[in-house]
């Protein structure tokens, strides 16, 4: 982490813009792999495929009868999970564009939806507070398990080999651990819209809804730091890890992006960030591998990709 | 042509012989038709070729009616595949182009064709004008200027006389005429009278008849019948203004029976009176039909009987000179005829004044209430006096439903109980014994306080018992079975809202669930006992509602999370109550001790999370129970699997800690451990988590937690040879019979392997299990027991996907590896292989060379294991003997640390090398 630390600043210049959602962007998630490729998920109830690099629309997927929250890309890169409004889990195949499974069963909008690393279980987090495992290898149509112990709506949900993380309104972050058969809940006590663990699963990205990003450590629930300074009360903004986990960056309600030291916890320059989008940033996501690439997806209808000027 | 023409021709000067002057302009014989239209279309045409076509040539066969088949694509709408989808238009826009559909806009050229054929020439439905007849008929009429008729006709449109009327007319008939032929004189009176009859008119006689019969007349136009459209709201027959004896039939003007109605048999004398005998009651001409009487008239009196439509002088009495019509009620509506306004109000609204309320008085229902309790709990104390009065006043349900038993009532009544129905059991008993369970009674039952107590005197319920009849007044509490009781103490508290009364109802729960259970119920100290009774049956019968269902129902029901505490409900009327200025005061003084109240309402989580100290205290661990699907999905072994058989590992001692730097096998099997020399790296977990032990995060997913790895292993008992024979040895023992026969004394290692081949298939998988399966604390073995074919077949398959996983541990043994892996594959498919030498030694060998191999690998690993790591040689002979799971996809990234544990184990290294191959010879 240190040997990146300071090195390289955010990548703030402006790659391409990816237009042509109607309407706010909900979600923007990398596909996996060398993560040429871009899923945007916006309230116009289309998800769209984006080259990253050249800002060219691919592929609009449009089956969702409303917005769409959430997006998530399997291992493979052949299918992905989209979930919103219509309280149903959509599973995509990618070339096909047609949905191969639809997962009813939430009585609320879904926030969020996960696969787990083969893509086997797919996870749901909603508004009914509850979150449902779905299997995808065997045919039935009820879920595996449903996690009830969250009192308020799910607003993110992480899955790695082991662990369910999910991050609730009711204020705790509680930690599925399937090995040891036990959850772990932290209280963080403000609305949670995203949790981002590293790499190593040891600590744990928090963001609330009192403009704070907390840093927490997985193993006994203390937070390790505390990143301020942003705007973040009533949207759900997703805060993540920069490259190498040296930074974190989250884009705020104001349309500015904020980065901070990971392990000091200071505001990286330029302090106060330039405004870029003109609305809420609902979405912020490093790539996983290029040091020099991010995305943002705003409620002003448009995701942008920023790189290092080249 | 003639010769003579010719000449003349020739004369003329015409040439002759052109081709013009020789044209011939005859015809002879019916000519061809021309070739291009050689189709005659009067030709024969088979059936199966003709075709139906409508007048416009489209082909047009459907409908089953006129002799089609097809019906939709050709000629009707759509297109092939049906109806053509169209594109919505809006027609928002341009509403008003819009025109009206009419029925015939659907239909096409056959409904028309159906409806002009079904359209009558002659509309009888039209209507007729018989005022005026027809215009033209009045044009002869000189003093009707023909400019008038002219523009009349020009502008009025012509009236119509139906086709009927017409030739009705055409026929001599005239307007107001009736229809049917001419009828003489006599006839024509004879119709006027029958009209007239009718009617009830009179006609004036003609005189002049002899006149009149010589002619014919046309017959008298027949009325029309005309019904009146009934749009009142008065009963059929009722005309306003009738008088209730008109509604009755009876004719007022009648003048036929002015006098009593004599029957008819009987004369009467002149100066004779008409008596009762004499009138002819069952004459049913007279006009007062309907005034019958179903029983005989003569046995009453007219002052006593009471008929609707009485007699005429009552009549005339009632409604006659003394009531005029001008009557009016005091609202202006006129009185009914035949009914006298009262003079008298019917009910006189009496208003008594409002009582004098007491100064200070305030509402207070609970204080009424309470007298009312007291009252009883008077009553109960002097029966005689008040219980009556108030029974009088309790109503009948009530009553009923207030637990007085025949007994108890006769009892209340001094009734002397009747000698031959005994009460209980304890009738039947001494005295004595009756003392003594009352003793014992007593002593069970002890008071606690608040009510709910645990007593060791014998209390008052035990000393109301000798009466023989129990009163309300006695405290009772109702029985509960225990088991209802047990299952309500699980499940829902129908008074979350009310503390003292959930408290209490548990513990009437668990008097009742545990009958030698020391908690008795008593009367709260405002409450009197018939309520105390009530409470107990209300919980008696909560108990039963609320229990938690049992079986298949229950799981189609969940609890709701929170449970809706409702508004306290006070009972009574609402009196705001009086605050006093010092109360507001100190209302304004509490604001900061309700925000000092407010944070000390937070949890010590929730002020921990305020001022951020995250952290245990914030963090909360409860044990979770993952799907078993979902751990296998994330191939993960069950943490808390479900305590199935009891599994040898498991009998170990169960105070040994874990501790991950000492390798397990170490301390775990010593004197065993020495004896088979057999040390697997699976076995140590189960050492470990056998304990049962707290787990840490440092040494989950070790492999160690995994405490029911290789327990089908250790629980393995070999299955009797036969099994195996019928599983795999079929095959091998057919080829090694063939083998047998191509190379008998070829090579004495083969024969050697043919003996031992039999044993070999099943050993290559007891070797791993009953090697490893000889832990300290294992029984011993028994090999002929019957095979399990579940823990058998998986453990066959995962072998193999063992080998596989892994492959990658085995670098340095690729060589040999690679060999064995051959034949392996070559078993597999050996079906497929060449026949000849190869096919034989492709079956023998992998047996032979695996026992072979086996001892050779043992022989090198040991003379290598100075050299070579030990963790190759651990996991290879994992490999070999012990059948693992397959790794899964999750923890892949955890073998480097399995495998660093491994290297610990090398440790032992030695003597477990040793250890195994002594094993193996054992075997």
């Amino acid at each position: 982490m240190t040997s990146s630390r300071g090195q390289l600043p955010l990548a703030r210049t402006l790659h391409v813009t990816l237009e042509g959602h109607k309407g706010p962007i909900n979600v923007a998630r990398y596909a996996k792999g060398s993560a040429k490729y871009i899923l945007t998920g916006g309230q116009d109830r289309t998800i769209r495929l984006w080259n990253a690099n050249l800002g060219t629309e691919i592929k609009a997927f449009s089956a969702h009868g409303y917005e769409i929250l959430s997006i998530s890309v399997a291992h493979d890169n052949a299918k992905f999970a989209s979930s919103g409004g219509d309280r149903s889990v959509f599973i995509w195949d990618v070339t096909t564009g047609m949905t191969t499974r639809r997962l009813p069963g939430h009585m609320g909008k879904i926030h969020v939806v996960e696969f787990n690393e083969d893509a086997s279980v797919v996870a749901s987090g909603s508004f009914d507070s509850t979150v449902r495992l779905w299997d995808l290898r065997a045919q039935s149509r009820s879920p595996i398990q449903i996690l009830e112990e969250a009192r308020d709506a799910i607003q993110t949900l992480h899955i790695d080999s082991t662990t369910i993380i999910t991050g609730s309104v009711d204020g705790h972050v509680r930690t599925y651990d399937i090995r040891k058969g036990e959850l772990r809940s932290d209280y963080i006590g403000h609305p949670v819209t995203a949790v981002v663990p590293t790499q190593d699963s040891q600590t744990l990205l928090v963001t609330t809804l009192d403009s704070h990003i907390r840093l927490i450590d997985a193993t006994n629930g203390k937070m390790l730091n505390d990143f301020t300074g942003h705007i973040n009360s009533s949207y759900r903004c997703r805060a993540c890890f920069g490259h190498g986990e040296a930074t974190v960056v989250c884009g705020d309600e104001n349309g500015m992006v904020w980065a901070w030291d990971l392990l000091d916890a200071k505001r990286l320059q330029p302090n106060p960030p330039p405004k870029v989008h003109s609305k809420v940033i609902t979405w912020t996501e490093h790539h996983p591998s290029d040091a020099g690439e991010m995305i943002t997806a705003s409620a002003d209808g448009t995701c942008k990709v920023w790189q290092h000027p080249t | 042509m003639t010769s003579r023409l010719k000449r003349k021709l020739g004369d003329i000067g015409v040439d002759t012989s052109s081709a013009k002057a020789n044209e011939n302009f005859c015809l002879i014989g019916t000519p061809l038709p021309p070739l291009e239209k050689s189709r005659d279309t009067g030709e024969f045409v088979p059936l199966w070729k003709q075709e139906v076509r409508d007048e416009k040539g489209r082909r047009r066969l459907h409908g089953a009616f006129t002799g089609g088949f097809s019906a939709g694509y050709f000629n009707t709408v759509g297109s092939k595949e049906g109806w053509t989808p169209q594109t919505f238009i809006s027609s928002r826009s341009d509403r008003t182009k819009k025109k009206v559909a009419k029925p015939e806009d659907f239909m096409d050229e056959e409904d028309m064709q159906d409806i002009r054929d079904s359209r009558k020439i002659v509309d009888t439905t039209d209507e007729m004008d018989l005022t005026t007849g027809r215009q033209p008929e009045g044009q002869d009429d000189p003093d009707v200027d023909p400019l008038t008729t002219a523009l009349q006709s020009a502008i009025l449109p012509p009236s119509k006389d139906s086709v009927g009327a017409r030739i009705l007319k055409k026929m001599g008939w005239r307007v107001g005429q009736g229809i049917g032929p001419r009828i003489s004189f006599k006839q024509w009176r004879l119709q006027d009278l029958q009209s007239s009859a009718r009617a009830g008119l009179t006609l004036p006689r003609d005189e002049d008849s002899e006149e009149a019969s010589k002619h014919t007349y046309a017959p008298r136009d027949t009325p029309v019948l005309v019904v009146e459209r009934k749009d009142n709201s008065h009963g059929l027959g009722y005309r306003p203004g009738m008088s209730l004896n008109d509604s009755l039939g009876v004719k007022s003007g009648n003048g036929s029976s002015t006098g009593p109605n004599i029957s008819s048999g009987f004369g009467l004398g002149a100066l004779n009176d008409a008596d009762e005998d004499d009138l002819d009651v069952y004459d049913g001409s007279s006009a007062n039909v309907r005034n019958r009487i179903a029983y005989d008239a003569s046995d009453h009196h007219d002052g006593s009987r009471i008929s609707l439509g009485g007699s005429k002088s009552n009549f005339r009495s009632a409604s006659g000179p003394s009531l005029p019509t001008t009557k009016t009620f005091r609202d202006g509506t006129a009185v009914l005829p035949g009914f006298v306004l009262s003079a008298k109000p019917v009910m006189e609204d009496r208003w008594y004044p409002l009582p004098d309320i007491p100064p200070g008085w305030k509402p207070d229902p609970k204080r009424v209430w309470s007298q009312s309790q007291t009252q009883e709990q008077v009553s109960v104390a002097n029966k005689e006096n008040v219980e009556q009065d108030n029974k009088a006043a309790i109503p009948y349900g009530k009553w009923k439903t207030s637990g007085l038993s025949a007994d108890e009532r006769g009892s209340i009544l001094g009734e002397t109980p009747l000698p031959s129905a005994p009460r209980s059991v304890f009738d039947y008993m001494s005295q004595k014994d009756r003392e003594r369970l009352k003793n014992i009674t007593a002593s069970l039952h002890a008071p606690p306080t608040a009510g709910i107590q645990t007593t060791t005197t014998p209390d008052a319920t035990s000393a109301d018992q000798p009466s023989p009849a129990p009163t309300t007044a006695t405290p009772r509490i109702p029985r509960t079975d225990p088991q209802i009781a047990r299952a309500a103490l699980n499940g829902f508290k129908p008074f979350p809202t009310n503390p003292i009364k959930q408290a209490r109802y548990t513990a009437y729960l668990q008097s009742q669930a545990d009958i030698s259970s020391i908690i008795t119920l008593e009367p709260l100290p405002h409450q009197s006992i018939p309520e105390f009774n009530s409470e107990m049956e209300e919980y008696a019968q909560s108990a039963v509602v609320f229990k938690p269902m049992s079986g298949a129902m229950a799981g189609r029901f969940t609890t709701a999370a929170i449970v809706e505490h409702g508004p306290q409900v006070i009972e009574g009327l609402h009196t705001p109550a009086f605050e006093d200025k010092s109360s507001q005061d100190s209302a304004a003084m509490s604001e900061d001790e309700k925000k000092a109240k407010e944070e000390q309402v937070l949890s010590p989580k929730e002020n921990a999370a305020r001022i951020g100290m995250y952290g245990s205290l914030t963090r909360e661990t409860i044990p979770w129970q993952p799907a078993r699907l979902l751990c296998k999905r994330f191939g993960v072994k069950d943490p808390n699997p479900e305590p199935k058989a009891e599994e040898p590992s498991s009998t170990q001692d169960p105070s040994s800690t874990f501790d991950s730097s000492i390798p397990p096998g170490a301390n775990a099997s010593d004197a065993s451990t020495m004896d088979y020399g057999i040390v697997s790296s699976t076995n140590a977990g189960n050492n470990s988590t056998g304990t049962g032990g707290p787990r840490d995060l440092a040494n989950v997913g070790l492999g160690d937690d995994d405490d029911t790895q290789g327990r089908d292993t250790l629980t393995y008992e070999r299955p009797s040879v036969d099994i195996f024979k019928a599983i795999f040895a079929s095959d091998d023992e057919d080829s090694s019979d063939e083998e047998g026969d191509e190379k008998a004394g070829s090579d004495h290692e083969l024969n050697e392997t043919k003996v031992q081949s039999l044993e070999n298939t099943g050993n290559t998988i007891t070797f791993a299990t009953s090697i490893v399966a000889v832990p300290s604390s294992v029984p011993a073995l028994v090999d002929d027991n019957p095979v399990d074919f579940n823990t058998f077949k998986p453990t066959f398959v995962r072998r193999e996907a063992r080998t596989t996983t892994t492959d990658s541990d085995k670098q340095e043994k690729k060589g040999k590896k690679d060999k064995k892996k051959e034949k392996r594959k070559a078993i597999v498919s050996f079906m497929d292989d060449d026949a000849g030498d190869s096919l034989n030694v492709v079956v023998e060998k992998p047996k032979k060379k695996r026992k072979k191999d086996k001892e050779k690998d043992e022989k090198s690993l040991k003379s290598k294991q100075e050299k070579e790591t030990s963790l190759n040689v651990v996991v290879e002979d994992d490999d070999d003997m012990w059948v693992e799971k397959p790794a899964p996809p999750g923890v892949n990234s955890l073998i480097d640390v399995k495998m660093a544990e491994f290297s610990v184990l090398a440790s032992v290294g030695s003597e477990v090398q040793r250890g195994r191959k002594r094993a193996v010879d054992f075997l």
